[in-house]
């Protein structure tokens, strides 16, 4: 069976180690609670924006293991930009939903941000704890999906991109479906 | 108004083609089935590849109760209740693993791979003449295993599993047969929770040709590569369903009139060279000519094979987990033939994954679907008008004559035949004296 951990992934930043000023710091949370409310104001075509073209973006989940050994990551969702656009079209047209109409209220929470610098100069290794509470109209419970968020970020002249993300969701058993969760 | 059951007790009532609502949310309606069908006939709990080195197990769900199957070191497969036979802790308190042998972390009873009782730890205090064979781990009644697939009962009396898949193995030949070596699961199944019956999941896949255009018209507008709607019922008139003996069936969506005759135009050209060494004729002449594929295993373990959306061809297997009247767990897994490149693989997983799995597109709007369907049927009013299967009642008794498989064969697949005869077979189960 195919060891997920073994693929290639982005190790969260350490405090300390290449640390980044406040002014960096303060504009990496900002980015981070603007892109959290356009995805929670359902604003998928702007957020399309926010990522580079050549975007990794991966949620991850758990298979609960033995402590010696430790939980084993797998991928729900690895995808490149343009499938993630085809899944905006189909959830941003009401004719070609069913699981977004009437559409999902959704409130993100970011927090527990610690960012480095990256590698290449411009880009930084953001980490951020995301809690998500979801509920679909019709449903009397909603769902919660936490996780820990690494991303890397992109500083492109005033603009900050997101090149990679990758999202890893706390659970085994998902309380549903997350299709239409970004 | 009428009753929730029909007169002869059961939820089916052959005659109108209809079914009772109540055999799609009722919890009394679950622990029958638990008691009639999850515990009584065989049911799927892993694949042989997910536990491919001895000691390496899963913790799986055979009706309700938690079950570990695991590997021994003379690579024979095993289950066993996941209880401590002294005060009854699960042994395996993680869903995967590896293990020399089970010591309970409670009291320490420690058990051999297959289940057998080593010590109790405290030996010394037990009574003179303490019969250790008798105290091991509860085994699984029945175990076996088929194309890979580890299927197990707890009914001690259960028919051999050869024969409880009886002339259905033709058709799981065709997907998780065909190649010496055969299938590999690519990744752990995704897992997730559905408010929604389980039976839902499985006329589903069955065969619910009716529900393509409607429920999917995002992912069918979109992709570029769908036919249109009325491309798609002409490939309807020359699709086939299949039901055969033990409520087994499946769905063959055959290529569109003119459209290239190369089913496998996706798949890897190494492969499909070696599927003619496993597969009869006949076998090779269904496998070429259709596009996509479901079935299901009586009761709960479906399969797809298409190519969906934009990406690779990938086989799916599916697991419809109750876990009440009106709430299931499904279990996702993408599998390739074990020949196959690893690049190849790859994609398959990937593709797999983005139509079938957890976050899949084409899962989105049937979920909702089901759901809402579910909770719609929780009160009695709803309860007093069952499901419409009419469409299935002018055909049933006008099989194919010459289809090329075995069972009964149906055409068109518009026709909800086969998602009826897997009510009625449910419903003889459940109403057996």
């Amino acid at each position: 069976m195919q060891d997920v951990t073994q693929m290639k992934t982005t190790a969260p930043p350490t405090p300390g180690a290449k640390a980044v000023d406040i002014e960096s710091y303060f504009a990496i949370q900002q980015f981070l609670f603007f892109e959290a409310g356009l995805l929670d104001r359902r604003d998928y075509g702007n957020w399309l924006t926010l990522l580079t073209d050549d975007v990794s973006y991966r949620v991850l989940a758990y298979v609960n293991r033995d402590a010696d050994v430790g939980p084993l990551a797998y991928a729900l969702i690895d995808e490149p930009v343009s499938r993630l656009k085809a899944r905006v079209e189909q959830v941003l047209n009401a004719k070609l939903t069913h699981a977004e109409n009437p559409p999902t209220l959704t409130r993100r929470f970011i927090s527990n941000i610690v960012a480095a610098a990256g590698e290449r100069a411009g880009e930084y290794v953001v980490s951020s704890n995301l809690l998500v509470y979801r509920t679909r109209p019709g449903l009397s419970e909603g769902a919660l999906y936490a996780g820990q968020r690494t991303d890397i970020l992109r500083h492109v002249e005033t603009a900050w991109r997101i090149a990679r993300r990758e999202v890893r969701l706390d659970q085994s058993v998902l309380q549903g479906s997350i299709s239409t969760l970004f | 108004m009428q009753e929730a059951r029909v007169s002869n007790g059961g939820w089916v009532d052959s005659a109108q083609g209809v079914v009772s609502r109540e055999a799609f949310v009722s919890d009394d309606v679950y622990r029958l089935e638990l008691a009639r069908i999850f515990e009584k006939g065989w049911v799927f709990l892993a694949h042989e590849t997910e536990i491919p080195m001895p000691g390496d197990y899963v913790v799986r769900t055979l009706g309700k109760a938690p079950v570990i199957v695991i590997r021994n070191r003379d690579a024979s497969i095993k289950a066993m209740l996941n209880s401590c036979r002294h005060r009854g802790a699960k042994l395996c308190r993680s869903d995967a693993g590896n293990t020399a042998r089970f010591v309970c972390p409670y009291h320490g009873w420690t058990y051999e791979q297959d289940g057998r009782l080593i010590t109790t730890t405290f030996d010394a205090h037990m009574p003179v003449g303490m019969d250790f064979s008798r105290w091991g781990l509860i085994p699984v009644a029945r175990l076996g295993t088929y194309r890979g697939l580890v299927f197990g009962s707890w009914d001690p009396d259960a028919a051999e599993l050869e024969t409880y898949l009886g002339d259905f193995r033709w058709y799981i030949d065709c997907f998780l047969g065909r190649t010496p070596a055969g299938m590999q699961v690519l990744a752990p199944p995704h897992r997730w929770r559905v408010k929604a019956n389980w039976k839902i999941g499985a006329l589903n896949f069955i065969g619910d040709s009716q529900h393509v255009f409607t429920t999917h018209v995002g992912p069918t507008t979109l992709n570029p590569l769908r036919s249109s709607r009325s491309g798609f019922t002409k490939v309807a008139e020359r699709s086939v369903q299949i039901i055969t003996t033990g409520g087994h069936g499946c769905t063959l969506s055959y290529l569109a009139p003119g459209m290239s005759e190369d089913a496998y135009r996706t798949h890897d050209p190494g492969l499909t060279a070696i599927y003619a060494t496993m597969l009869t004729p006949a076998q090779m002449h269904v496998l070429h000519h259709i596009r996509v594929a479901v079935g299901n295993v009586f009761p709960n373990l479906s399969f797809i094979e298409t190519q969906a959306g934009s990406g690779q061809k990938a086989l799916i297997v599916r697991q419809w987990h109750p876990l009440s009247g009106s709430e299931m767990e499904i279990l996702s897994w993408v599998l390739a033939e074990k020949e196959a490149p690893e690049a190849y693989k790859a994609e398959v997983l990937n593709s797999g994954f983005h139509n079938f799995g957890a976050a899949g597109v084409f899962e989105q709007d049937d979920v909702e679907l089901w759901a809402s369907a579910t909770q719609a049927a929780d009160n009695a009013i709803a309860q007093q008008y069952p499901y419409s299967f009419h469409t299935g009642l002018p055909l049933i008794n006008s099989p194919i004559p010459d289809y090329e498989g075995p069972g009964r064969a149906f055409r068109p697949v518009l026709a909800e035949v086969i998602q009826f005869e897997f009510m009625r077979h449910w419903d003889r189960m459940m109403t057996a004296s």
